[in-house]
Order: C-alpha cells, then sequence, then structure tokens
C-alpha cells in the first residue's frame, strides 16, 4: 500500500532523514515514533508530496511522489504537526473548498461536506470562523480535511499533541475506529499511543530507523534481553559494585533500593544473584523479571543507538 | 480549470471579505476623481477661451487636454496600489503555514498561482471600472468625443497594472513576511520606472533606448494617447508572462530546498 524506499532528506547540509525504508500493509495502523527533532514531520512531509526527498523515493498504491505526485496526492489526508487552516474561513465552507480542491465530484461535494461534519463531530460549529474554534474543534476540522475526499491513506503528524485528555481519547477512538478501511501512518512521541492505537511501530532517531516491528513483537523481542528488579536493603555503592562484578550483568540502575539489572544475553542469573547478595550479607527483598514496557524499549533504542555511535 | 476557479473564488472571497480590497478601490477611485474634476475644469476654462479662436479651437481635444495627464498622474498613484494587493498572495499563506496542507492538496502549482493572479487581476478590474463615471461625466460635455482613445488608455493602465502585480507575486513567492514583500515591491516598481530616466532617450546613445524600452511606464506614454502599438501591447504581454513563471520556478526551488 505504501512503500517508503532509501529516502533521504537534506536540509542544506543537515541531514534530517538518512535511507530510511519501511512498508505499511492495507488497513494497518503504523506508528512512528520518535523523540523530537527525530525527522517525523520530514517524513511525513515526503510521503504527502509537500517537498521530494534528497534521494529515494515513495509510493502509495504503486504510484511514486516524484512522478505521479497528482496521484499520490489524491489518495492521501494529511493532517500537519500544527494544522494551519484558512482561519477567514467557515467551517463548512472551508471543508466544500477542500472537497473541490481535492476533486470530489461536484454532485458528490455536499453529501461528503456532510459525512465528514458527521463523523468529525462539527455539527455545532459548521457555521463558525475556523480562525474562532478551540483547539480541539480545529483538529477536528483538520481531521475533516483529511477525510473529505474519503481517502485510503491517512497521515497524521503527532494528531493529539496539545489536546486534553478527553479530546485525546475522542481523537485516538476516531483514529482506531478507522483501522482496516484505511492505512493510517501516525506519528508520536507519546508512547502509551503507539500501544494503544497502532499495529505496527517504526522507530526513529536522528534520521535513522532504529526498529520496525509489530507493536506487540518489539515489546517482546527487547524483553528477551531481560531485566531483573530488585529490592535489596544495604548501602548503594556496595551492592551495585559487588553486582557489577558478577559476569553477564551489563549494567545496574539505582532509585533507593531499588535495583534494575541488564543482563547481557539470555541466561538465567537470578539463582547466582541472590547467592552474592545473601553472601555479601545484604537483605534481598524482592526479585522479579522484568518484561519492559514499550517505554522502556523506546529510551532504550535510542540511548543505545547514541552510545553505539559514540 | 476547476481547481484554478476555486482557488480563485476563495482568494476572492478573501479580499472581498476583508477591508483589503475595498480600501484600495475607494482610495483609488477618490484620487482618480480629484484629478480628474482639476483637469477638466481647467481645461474647459482653457478651452473656453480658445474656442474664441478658430484656429486653436481644431486643434483641441479631449484625450490630450483630460485624459492623456490624468491617465499619466494616475500611473504613479497606481505603483502605490498594486503592492498592497499582491503582497499577501504568497507571503500570507507561507507565514501562517496554509501552504503546507495547500502543497499537498492534488493540484498543480501552476493552477494555484493563475488562481491567485486571476482573483487579484479581478479587483484591479473592479478598481479601474469605478473610476468609469469619470468619462462618461465629461462625455456628456463633449458631444463629440470618441471612445476608443480613452478606451487604449484604460487599457494601457489595466496592462501596466497587471505587471506591477505579476512583479509583486514574483516578490511575494520570495518572501513570507507581508511588510518585506510590499517594501521591496515598491523598491522593484520604482525601479523599472526610473529605468526611463536613467539615460536620456534622446541622447542617441543605444544604453537610453534600451533602458527606456524596459520601464513599465515609458510603454504606457503612446497607450494613454490613445495609440496602441503592437509594440507596447507585446511589452506588457511578456513583461506579466516572464514573472508569472518565474513566480513558478520560485515556488518550485523552494520546495526542493525544503
Ligand atoms: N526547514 C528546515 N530547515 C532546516 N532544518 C530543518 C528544517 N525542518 C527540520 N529541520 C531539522 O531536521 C531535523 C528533523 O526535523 P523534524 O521536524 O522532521 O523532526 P520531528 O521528528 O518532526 O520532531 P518533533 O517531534 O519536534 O516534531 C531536525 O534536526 C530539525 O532541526
Ligand atoms: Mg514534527
Amino acid at each position: 500500500m505504501i512503500k517508503i524506499d532509501r529516502v533521504t532528506k537534506m536540509y542544506g547540509q543537515t541531514v534530517a532523514v538518512r535511507n530510511v525504508s519501511f512498508e505499511v500493509e492495507k488497513g494497518e495502523i503504523l506508528g512512528f515514533l520518535g523523540p523530537n527533532g527525530a525527522g517525523k514531520t520530514t517524513m511525513m512531509r515526503i510521503i504527502t508530496g509537500f517537498f521530494p526527498p534528497t534521494d529515494g523515493d515513495t509510493f502509495v498504491e504503486g504510484h511514486s511522489v516524484l512522478t505521479e505526485p497528482l496521484e499520490v496526492k489524491k489518495r492521501i489526508g494529511y493532517v500537519p504537526e500544527n494544522p494551519s487552516m484558512y482561519t477567514d474561513m467557515r467551517v463548512y465552507e472551508y471543508l466544500r473548498f477542500i472537497g473541490a480542491v481535492k476533486g470530489v465530484p461536484r454532485s458528490k461535494v455536499k453529501e461528503s461536506v456532510e459525512k465528514t461534519v458527521e463523523q468529525c463531530a462539527l455539527e455545532k460549529v459548521t457555521k463558525r470562523r475556523i480562525g474562532e474554534l478551540s483547539k480541539g474543534f480545529r483538529q477536528r476540522v483538520a481531521l475533516g480535511q483529511a477525510l473529505v475526499n474519503d481517502p485510503p491513506v491517512l497521515v497524521l503528524d503527532e494528531p493529539t499533541s496539545g489536546l486534553d485528555p478527553k479530546q485525546i481519547h475522542e481523537i485516538r477512538g476516531l483514529i482506531k475506529s478507522m483501522a482496516g478501511e484505511r492505512t493510517i501512518i501516525l506519528s508520536t512521541h507519546i508512547l502509551p499511543e503507539v500501544s494503544m492505537t497502532c499495529s505496527k511501530v517504526v522507530i526513529i532517531n536522528e534520521g535513522q530507523i532504529l526498529a520496525v516491528d509489530s507493536t506487540e513483537n518489539i515489546g517482546r523481542n527487547l524483553a528477551q534481553s531481560h531485566q531483573i528488579e530488585m529490592v535489596v536493603e544495604g548501602p548503594p555503592d556496595r551492592i551495585v559494585d559487588r553486582l557489577t562484578q558478577i559476569e553477564g550483568i551489563k549494567r545496574v540502575d539505582n532509585r533507593g533500593s531499588t535495583y534494575i539489572v541488564d543482563l547481557e544475553k539470555e541466561k538465567d542469573l537470578r539463582a547466582l544473584i541472590a547467592k552474592k547478595i545473601v553472601e555479601n550479607g545484604f537483605g534481598l527483598l524482592e526479585m522479579k523479571s522484568r518484561s519492559m514496557s514499550l517505554e522502556d524499549v523506546f529510551l532504550r533504542l535510542v540511548t543505545e543507538e547514541e552510545g553505539g555511535n559514540s | 480549470m476547476r481547481n484554478i476557479a476555486e482557488i480563485y473564488k476563495r482568494e476572492l472571497r478573501f479580499y472581498f471579505s476583508t477591508p483589503v480590497a475595498y480600501s484600495v478601490m475607494f482610495i483609488f477611485a477618490a484620487i482618480f476623481g480629484f484629478l480628474f474634476y482639476r483637469n477638466l475644469t481647467y481645461y474647459s476654462n482653457l478651452s473656453y477661451q480658445l474656442m474664441q479662436n478658430p484656429y486653436y479651437a481644431q486643434r483641441i481635444d479631449l484625450i490630450m487636454g483630460v485624459f492623456s495627464p490624468v491617465f499619466s498622474s494616475n500611473s504613479i498613484i497606481l505603483l502605490m496600489m498594486i503592492p498592497p494587493i499582491s503582497m499577501r498572495l504568497f507571503a500570507e499563506e507561507k507565514k501562517s503555514g496554509t501552504i503546507e496542507l495547500l502543497f499537498t492538496y492534488p493540484i498543480k502549482d501552476f493552477q494555484i498561482v493563475i488562481g491567485k493572479w486571476l482573483s487579484a487581476v479581478t479587483v484591479i478590474f473592479c478598481m479601474l471600472v469605478l473610476t468609469l463615471p469619470a468619462p462618461f461625466m465629461a462625455f456628456g460635455f463633449a458631444k463629440n468625443a470618441e471612445w476608443g482613445p480613452v478606451l487604449a488608455g484604460y487599457l494601457g493602465l489595466f496592462l501596466m497594472c497587471l505587471s506591477f502585480l505579476s512583479l509583486g507575486l514574483l516578490i511575494s513567492a520570495l518572501s513570507e513576511n507581508q511588510i518585506v514583500s510590499i517594501s521591496v515591491s515598491y523598491g522593484a516598481l520604482l525601479g523599472f520606472w526610473f529605468l526611463g530616466w536613467a539615460v536620456d532617450p534622446n541622447s542617441g546613445k543605444m544604453i537610453g533606448k534600451v533602458l527606456g524600452e524596459l520601464s513599465i511606464i515609458g510603454h504606457m506614454t503612446n497607450l494613454i494617447k490613445g495609440i496602441i502599438d503592437t509594440k507596447d501591447i507585446v511589452y506588457y504581454v511578456l513583461f506579466i508572462f516572464t514573472t508569472v513563471f518565474l513566480t513558478l520556478r520560485v515556488l518550485e526551488s523552494k520546495r526542493w530546498r525544503g
């Protein structure tokens, strides 16, 4: 459905996106996850044809954004990070204008606009000027302009940023309700958003892809690198010191009396660790194997990459 | 075609939903009316005296006596009226960020440019039409006057305005600040105007001739006298075409640079 083929984008000398490739199947919701400045917005602007990549190409239903930009643009509804719309226009009038520009047949424009108004719950504000709307309503109008021509692909750049929890919940519900019928790419730096709404995740940092997998798999694969969480009584310095001496332990994190131990391989060192602690006269109060939340995965992926580079 | 029409309608609605179009039109109509009235009264006094002399009576006419000087002094007024219309065309969309969505719609750059350009052309057209009561009034006094030369003069004003507009459009595409856009437009337009004065065209030097030919206002001199010369029309058409084309290239290259 959507294919990103070795895309690189430079702003002058700065590389914003480097050699990125991934694919999205029909009906999938793909989460595009990365910290600030990772290149998410840049990638979305390339996919939507706002500007061309410096190198590489992207395809939507087999149409290249470089050679057939209009075919690509017809199939995509885009909600930018801070959607700017014509603030002087009224909601209904605006959606009608966008519908026409996006090529909805004349006879169907009214119908499409009404459907969009209903879908995005805009009934109450159709006659209001966009500039006068609250952030939440404006976000829904932005979603409306993306949906008005009923495109098979939606590209949403941080669709919930700046909304209150109730509005976030509504927008996420709306996105999820479209799963299956539309292919959606959604960027975010909010981890729970990905696990809540997406079926697949691409993690990007400093313009490079760190991981592509299903939302479940990413958690599981990384969980295999094993972490142990312990509560130990005793002087932290000495405990950390003793623990790091054990072969197979990569890193020890200490917060109060809680210790998080990163294990090198898939070796179960729990018995050995317990023994060491008791031998040294510390009190082992609690110990459990930790399966990582997506949040840990994310932080980890990013920090690991950085460590590897330097 | 439909895309151009949609962009055109939106832009036009914007012009008329804000005070921009109205204020420019009103100010211009007022100035035009004042200059016209002053020239007409001066001329009618003069012609009354000249009528006494049969030799001069044949030579006086409304075109040379009233319209030509009025059109001529209005060209500088128009130079001031057009940049407020053209400055926002792209600068505003870039500043507010609406261009991001516009560029992701299935619509070609040239359709956007032409739609915007035509909306401003319409404002200019209305602006000139609003001054038409003046010649109607004048013709009420002078029964034997002809419309032809007056319309040629209007054609000259219109083409000159479109040249100002197209240059303003190009500058608007280059900038995202409307104040910069309008200032540079004034600078560039005055530059094109002064080209005509840079070297005395009668000095016989080649450079003087060439620069004179490039001056936007220089090509008005014949038209406002009621003489339609293909050379002048070609100049304006070429000027408009070139600047609009450059606008397209600017948009394209800005995109490539991100
Ligand atoms: N117009 C531009 N000119 C120069 N550099 C840019 C431009 N836009 C973005 N960048 C740089 O490119 C990199 C990627 O930016 P991008 O906006 O794509 O990140 P992002 O992942 O969307 O971040 P955020 O979460 O803050 O929105 C950043 O380092 C940014 O500074
Ligand atoms: Mg961004």
